[in-house]
C-alpha cells in the first residue's frame, strides 16, 4: 500500500455511492487495476453493499403508519388552528349547530378568546361565539357588554322568516388568578400565540418568565424564543430561560438561536447565558465553535474562543 | 438532449409550483401547506422510522417536524430548497429524540432495577424491545442478516448514523446532506467514510 492508498480507499466509498466526478473515478479505476490492497478493499466494500441490499426491503415504512401519522398531523393542525381561531375568526352566527354551540360554550366558560388580561387590565379579544335565536327567546344571547362588528346578512328567507347573520362579537374580560392556576397559564399561552399583538406576547413572556421552573412554561418560553417574530419577545424568553441554560432542551434552543437568530443582541444574550451555566464543557465548546464559525459578530466569536480555551 | 430539456423544464415547473405553494402556505393557506406535506411526508416518515426504530417515536418525529415547519414557515426565505429545509428540521428532531432516549437510558440504573425486582424482565430488555430491530414487525424480517446489520448500525455515532441513513437508505446526495446538517459536503463525505468502514469491519468480523 502506498501513501495514496488511504485516499483511494476513501474514494472507494464515494465510487460505490456514485459520488465521484469522472476524472477521479477514472484515476481510481486505473489504480484498482494495479493495487491489490485497494482492490481487496473495493471488493470487501462491494460485498458489504450486497449484504446491506439484502435487507433493504425490510426498511419500508408500514403503510398504515403513514396513514396514522397523516391523521395525527391533521388533528394536531386542527387543534392549532382552533386555538388561533379564538383570536381571529368571526363567529357570531344565529345559525345553530351542535359543534358551534359546544365550541361557544367551552370558550365562554373558559373565558378564552377574549384577549388576555395580564397587567394592563385592558380587554382586547374577539371570541368565536355561536348563538341561536329561537322563537321563544326574548333576546339573543349577545353578551350585555359585548360589541358587534363586521356584521353581515348571510342568508334571508322571506317565506320562513329565517335570517342568518355573521360577524364578530367581543367583550371585555377580567380574570384574576395566580400563575400556578391552569386557566391563567392557558390564557398566557394563548397570549403568546396572538400573532397580531406583540405587546401582549411581550407581557405574557414577562409573566411566564417568573415561573420558568414549570415544564409547560419552559416549553412555551422555548417556543417563543425559537418562533416568535418579535425580537423583544425573544429577548425576554432568553432572560426567562437563562437560569436553565445547562438543561438539554434549553441548551438546544440557545444553540438554535445562535445559528438562526438574525438579531445579534439576542445571540449575545444566548451565548452569555450558555457560557454562564456550562463551565468547561468540551462537547459544548465543539458545538459552539461549529455553530458560530460564520457569525459576523466579533463579541460572540471571541466569547466562544475564550470558552474553548478554558476547556483545554 | 430533448429528454434532458424536458426533465429540466419539468423540474423548473415543479420548483415554481412548490414556490407558489409555499407562498400560499405562508399566507395561511392550510390546504397549500397540506399539499407541501404530502410531497415530502413519506420520505420524512421513512427517515424517522429508520432513525428511531419504532412506530411511536417515528410518528412523534413526523408530527413534530411538520408542526415546526408549519409554525416557522413564515421565516422560510427560499435560501435553500423546501426539501432541504424540511429534512433539516426532521434530522434535528430525530437527533433530539435519540439524545432524549440516550439520556433516559443513562438515568436508569439497569443493575439496581434488576436487583430490586429479580422476577421482572430487565429494564434494558424492555427498552430494547421498543426499538425497531426488535419489534414484532421488524422481527418478521429480522433474519440473521437483518439482525447483524442492525447490530452493526448500533456501532455508529449519531452523525455517522445520520449521514449513512440519508445517503444509503434515503438516497440523498452528499452535497445536500452537508446542507441539511448545516455543514459541508466534505464533512458529510468523512462521516460516510467512517460509517462504511465501521460497518464493513463489523459485518466482516461477525
Amino acid at each position: 500500500m502506498n501513501v495514496n492508498c488511504k485516499d483511494y480507499q476513501h474514494q472507494i466509498t464515494l465510487l460505490l455511492y456514485n459520488e465521484l466526478d469522472e476524472r477521479t473515478r477514472g484515476e481510481l479505476e486505473l489504480h484498482l487495476r494495479e493495487c491489490g490492497v485497494c482492490k481487496d478493499a473495493f471488493e470487501s466494500e462491494r460485498a458489504m453493499h450486497s449484504v446491506l441490499a439484502e435487507d433493504t426491503p425490510s426498511w419500508d415504512v408500514p403503510s398504515d403508519l403513514l396513514l396514522e401519522s397523516r391523521k395525527a398531523l391533521a388533528d394536531a393542525l386542527d387543534r392549532m388552528e382552533n386555538k388561533r381561531s379564538w383570536w381571529r375568526m368571526p363567529a357570531f352566527s344565529v345559525v345553530f349547530t351542535p359543534m358551534r354551540l359546544l365550541e361557544s360554550a367551552a370558550l365562554i366558560t373558559m373565558g378564552l378568546a377574549l384577549g388576555v388580561y395580564v397587567s394592563n387590565q385592558q380587554a382586547r379579544v374577539a371570541p368565536p361565539v355561536a348563538l341561536n335565536s329561537s322563537a321563544n327567546s326574548q333576546s339573543p344571547a349577545i353578551p350585555r357588554n359585548g360589541t358587534i362588528s363586521n356584521l353581515q346578512v348571510i342568508n334571508a328567507d322571506p317565506s320562513t322568516g329565517q335570517v342568518e347573520l355573521a360577524g364578530e362579537v367581543s367583550q371585555p374580560l377580567r380574570f384574576h388568578g395566580k400563575i400556578e392556576d391552569d386557566t391563567v397559564r392557558q390564557l398566557l399561552f394563548s397570549a403568546l400565540r396572538d400573532a397580531n399583538n406583540p405587546g401582549s406576547r411581550l407581557k405574557a413572556v414577562e409573566v411566564l418568565s417568573q415561573k420558568p421552573t414549570d415544564e409547560s412554561i419552559e416549553e412555551a418560553l422555548i417556543n417563543a424564543l425559537v418562533y416568535d417574530d418579535d425580537p423583544g419577545v425573544r429577548m425576554r424568553a432568553v432572560e426567562g430561560l437563562k437560569t436553565f441554560a445547562n438543561e438539554q432542551h434549553v441548551r438546544a434552543a440557545f444553540m438554535h438561536t445562535l445559528q438562526n437568530d438574525e438579531n445579534a443582541g439576542i445571540r449575545i444574550a444566548a451565548i452569555d447565558a450558555l457560557l454562564a451555566r456550562n463551565a468547561k464543557d468540551p462537547e459544548l465548546a465543539q458545538k459552539l465553535t461549529e455553530a458560530t464559525k460564520k457569525d459576523d459578530n466579533p463579541y460572540i466569536r471571541t466569547k466562544v474562543l475564550q470558552f474553548v480555551g478554558s476547556t483545554k | 438532449m430533448e429528454a434532458i430539456l424536458k426533465r429540466t423544464a419539468q423540474r423548473v415547473h415543479e420548483s415554481e409550483d412548490e414556490k407558489l405553494l409555499i407562498e400560499q402556505a405562508q399566507n395561511g393557506d392550510r390546504e397549500a401547506f397540506e399539499q407541501l406535506v404530502r410531497r415530502h411526508d413519506r420520505d420524512i416518515l421513512r427517515l424517522a422510522f429508520h432513525m428511531l426504530g419504532n412506530r411511536e417515536e417515528a410518528r412523534e418525529v413526523f408530527q413534530e417536524t411538520f408542526l415546526k415547519a408549519y409554525r416557522s414557515l413564515g421565516r422560510f426565505r427560499f435560501e435553500s430548497s423546501f426539501y432541504t429545509w424540511i429534512y433539516r428540521i426532521a434530522t434535528n428532531v430525530s437527533l433530539d429524540h435519540l439524545r432524549k432516549r440516550q439520556t433516559l437510558k443513562e438515568e436508569i440504573s439497569y443493575e439496581s432495577d434488576t436487583e430490586m425486582h429479580p422476577d421482572r424482565p430487565a429494564l434494558k430488555d424492555t427498552l430494547a424491545a421498543t426499538t425497531y430491530y426488535s419489534n414484532p414487525e421488524r422481527r418478521l424480517y429480522g433474519k440473521e442478516v437483518g439482525q447483524k446489520i442492525q447490530d452493526a448500525l448500533k456501532t455508529l455515532s449519531e452523525k455517522e448514523r445520520l449521514v449513512f441513513e440519508l445517503r444509503h437508505y434515503q438516497g440523498l446526495r452528499l452535497k445536500m446532506i452537508g446542507e441539511i446538517m448545516g455543514s459541508t459536503e466534505e464533512t458529510a463525505k468523512n462521516y460516510l467514510f467512517r460509517a462504511t468502514q465501521k460497518l464493513r469491519a463489523y459485518l466482516t468480523n461477525v
